[in-house]
């Protein structure tokens, strides 16, 4: 029974993480500050933010980069301002897998990585 | 002593005679100072005299041009080198001059034999004359006449002896009359004598009244006995006045004609027939040293008409002037009289620039060379003339001996002319020569002189009246030439004094012209003219003219509007002032447009340029106006700041922009920061910007651009 326990919650764990990113990980990062971002990228370079966003555009697609898109920050993700906050993001080939279109909603994820480039390392829909 | 003091008041005033008389005609009406004339030409016209016509420019030209020839005949003039320059300075005197230094000698047969027949005749009538000397020297003179150059002269020597000889027998009849006049006078005298004696009474006396009556009777009968002696008494007397009268007036009128031909053949320079003229009035006349009273006397007579003529206001105009009066008419050397400053020093000279006939002193025809033409102008001539002589010469005596001091003084001056020439001191060889000729013209020891003892005098006289007719001509550069060539040839011309005033005149002009770059630069076009006409009327090739025409030339070009406004434009375009060339693109479009210079290329497509970026600019600031009046701030700035990244030095468009950015500050924020973090290859945060910018203004080119060039640097590869 307890082997049954374990496998079950082994596979529910299992399961979660292939499907969305990993709600657990997302739980505890920090949300990006967009107006930090904006105003010196570079002082996070290498930091791993979460982001609640909606998918606004394709910018490109590279085979060996990956996917840009730009991505509209949810209002209530951070106090929400008034001005609407757009970010580029890169979808690397790993998660070429990941469909994106106009519109969906995820909870990414990123890094960010050198030029300031927001790097999605997971993405879940909420 | 009193002799020798006169000779060389005579010498002095025979050689410098014409030169006087030329300078006194040059300075007649002329100021007597070119620096005056200058300064008060100057004082007239600083006085503000309008000029508003071309015969004013005429008037100042002349008058700088006659200050320029009277500086420079006065630096002719003025400069010691000689007076015979004054003398060439006439172009009679000079001419005849020329044409004794061309003329052969006269060595020819009848030359020859003239010269021995007026030897012989001087010979034969040399003190004490026997004569028979006296009868074969007057029979020599008409042999003598027959030569040319003698013009007659022995013959009218001659003429006079035989009229002076002639007057002789008629006094010696009339005075053989008067003798017997006398004897009948002194019987008339007797007669008449006995007829006034009483007779005896016929009658006796009875009473005291036949008393009274016989006395009546007896004066009555006395009266009738007197009256036939009486008339015969009166009339022989009358007639031996009257023959009396006759007699002096013969010899006065004889000796005076004599003496009048004495004196005119000295004025003459007929030196020879002076003394043998004078000769033969010794033996016709004993008058001793008082000889030429009767010429005074008849001279003293002679009344003068203080109110009558020019002859007497030129002299007391101008004293040197008016005592240079010279025989009338053409031909040789003629007559002249010369009276000092105030009459003092009167004396007879020659006269080079009349030319008379040698009519003077005969007391009929003579002419004086005054302006005045009235009788009695003419006879206060004569009369001046006349006294002149008289004061002059006292005897005949005196004039013999001038006479004879001159033929030496001659011959001296043509051996000392010979001795310079050959020692090359061609100056003051000429100098020499001109004063042996001006004195002694007919004296053998000049008329001997061959052409070439003559040549390098020649070529010297040519040169000095090239030298005058230079200095009369004004032309200073002509004048600089013959003075250098006079120097190359003389090399004892002394050029210093004439170099010197040439140098003023031209320094002169010069002056001229500076006033005249003044008045120019001040815009006074007025004096300009005023000042260049005079600059060129004292020395018309003036190279300062030429720079100054050229000056001027190109200043009047510049005032041309094309040509001011091609120069405007191509300093606007220097100085990339395109704006300032786009609010007068008409104006440069017309001169650039007719620019036949060879930049007219490179102006036409600076021109283009212009024109294109100014169309840019203005299409988008027109533009971006429009788009501002809509509200649409951002979308106006983005304009201006595409045309503002293509001419950024435009102060409109940059001024529009300025403002238009507080208009649509956030998005010109987010524009600037992309481009920021771009330039830094920050590309992510670039594009981040990009974004946010065209999410505040979609429409915006800049962002969508800025979008696309940070994606490619992003995703090189991407499709």
């Amino acid at each position: 029974m307890i082997a049954l326990i374990v496998l079950l919650a082994g596979g529910g764990a299992y399961f979660g993480l292939h499907q969305g990113g990993g709600d657990a990980s997302l739980r505890t990062t920090e949300e990006l500050d967009p107006q930090i971002y904006y105003n010196n990228a570079n002082s996070l370079r290498g930091n791993t933010y979460k982001m609640d966003v909606e998918i606004d555009s394709a910018l490109g697609n590279s085979a060996t980069k990956g996917r840009l898109f730009s991505v509209l920050l949810k209002k209530d993700a951070k106090g929400g301002n008034s001005a609407p906050e757009i970010l580029p993001v890169l979808l690397p080939p790993d998660l070429g897998s990941l469909t994106i279109q106009k519109g969906q909603h995820y909870i990414m994820k990123v890094k960010v990585i050198e030029n300031g480039l927001l790097k999605v390392e997971e993405a879940t829909k909420p | 002593m009193k002799n020798s003091k006169r000779f060389c008041l005579l010498s002095l005033l025979i050689g410098c005679a014409a030169a006087v008389n030329i300078q006194a005609q040059q300075q007649g009406g002329a100021p007597s100072d070119n620096a005056n004339t200058v300064h008060e030409t100057g004082q007239q016209y600083k006085q503000g005299n309008p000029l508003t016509s071309a015969s004013d420019n005429t008037i100042i030209g002349r008058s700088g041009q006659g200050a320029a020839n009277l500086g420079v005949q006065k630096a002719i003039l003025n400069s010691k080198i000689n007076s015979f320059i004054a003398f060439f300075n006439n172009p009679m005197a000079g001419t005849q001059f020329e044409q004794f230094l061309n003329a052969p000698p006269e060595t020819s047969e009848a030359a020859e034999r003239y010269r021995s027949n007026i030897s012989k005749i001087m010979d034969l009538l040399a003190p004490p004359a026997s004569k028979a000397n006296q009868d074969a020297a007057y029979a020599l003179l008409p042999k003598a006449s027959e030569f040319e150059s003698d013009a007659n002269i022995c013959t009218t020597i001659h003429d006079a002896v035989y009229a002076a000889a002639n007057s002789r027998v008629e006094i010696a009849r009339l005075t053989e009359l008067n003798d017997q006049l006398e004897k009948q006078r002194k019987i008339a005298e007797y007669n008449n004598l006995l007829a006034s004696r009483d007779r005896p009474l016929q009658q006796t006396v009875t009473d005291k009244n036949d008393v009274a009556n016989n006395n009546a009777n007896q004066q009555l009968e006395r009266q009738a006995r007197m009256e036939p002696t009486k008339r015969e008494l009166a009339s022989v007397g009358q007639t031996i006045e009257h023959n009396k009268m006759q007699i002096a007036t013969a010899e006065g009128r004889a000796k005076f004609q004599f003496q009048s031909l004495i004196l005119q053949l000295f004025v003459q320079r007929r030196y020879q027939h002076v003394i043998i003229a004078n000769r033969f009035y010794r033996a016709l006349f004993d008058d001793g040293d008082q000889s030429l009273e009767s010429f005074q006397q008849m001279a003293d007579k002679l009344g003068y008409n203080k109110q009558a003529g020019q002859a007497k206001l030129v002299a007391e105009g101008n004293p040197n002037v008016a005592g240079a009066v010279g025989s009338g008419g053409g031909g040789a050397h003629g007559v002249g009289a010369s009276t000092g400053t105030n009459g003092s020093g009167a004396s007879v000279g020659n006269n080079n620039d009349g030319g008379g006939d040698g009519s003077a002193l005969s007391m009929s025809g003579l002419q004086f060379g005054i302006q005045n033409v009235s009788v009695e102008s003419l006879m206060n001539a004569v009369s001046s003339g006349m006294k002149t002589a008289s004061r002059t010469f006292k005897s005949l005596s005196q004039l013999d001996g001038i006479a004879n001091e001159i033929i030496r003084d001659v011959n001296e001056g043509v051996k000392s002319y010979k001795f310079l020439l050959s020692q090359n001191e061609i100056e003051a060889a000429t100098a020499q020569l001109v004063s042996a000729w001006s004195k002694g013209q007919y004296l053998p020891s000049v008329q001997l002189l061959t052409q070439d003892e003559k040549r390098k005098s020649l070529k010297f006289a040519q040169l000095v009246n090239k030298l005058v007719n230079s200095g009369q001509s004004g032309n200073i550069d002509a004048l600089s030439s013959a003075v250098a060539e006079m120097k190359k040839e003389a090399a004892d011309f002394d050029d210093t004094e004439i170099l010197s005033n040439i140098q003023g005149v031209k320094l002169a002009s010069s002056m001229h012209i500076a006033q005249a770059r003044v008045a120019a630069s001040k815009g006074d076009l007025q004096t300009v003219q005023t000042e260049i006409t005079r600059a060129a009327g004292i020395w018309p090739n003036n190279p300062d003219l030429q720079t100054f025409s050229s000056d001027m030339t190109k200043v009047s070009q510049e005032a041309d509007p094309m040509v001011h406004a091609r120069t405007e434009f191509d300093q606007l375009y220097e100085q990339k002032s395109y704006r300032q060339i786009f609010e007068g693109i008409d104006k440069y479009a017309v001169a650039v447009g007719t620019d036949t210079s060879t930049n007219s290329a490179t102006r036409l497509n600076n021109l283009n340029q212009v024109k294109k970026r100014m169309q840019d600019i203005e299409t988008s600031i027109m533009r971006s106006q429009e788009i501002a009046r809509r509200g649409d701030y951002a979308g106006a700035w983005e304009g201006l700041e595409v045309t503002f990244t293509q001419y950024p030095d435009d102060q409109k468009l940059g001024q529009m922009r300025a403002d238009l950015t507080t208009q649509a500050a956030d998005f010109v924020h987010d524009i600037r920061e992309a481009k920021s973090y771009e330039e830094k290859k920050e590309y992510g945060s670039a594009l981040a910007w990009y974004l946010r910018s065209q999410s505040r203004y979609p429409m915006s080119d800049l962002s969508k651009q800025g979008i696309e060039r940070v994606v490619k640097q992003l995703l090189p590869d991407a499709n």
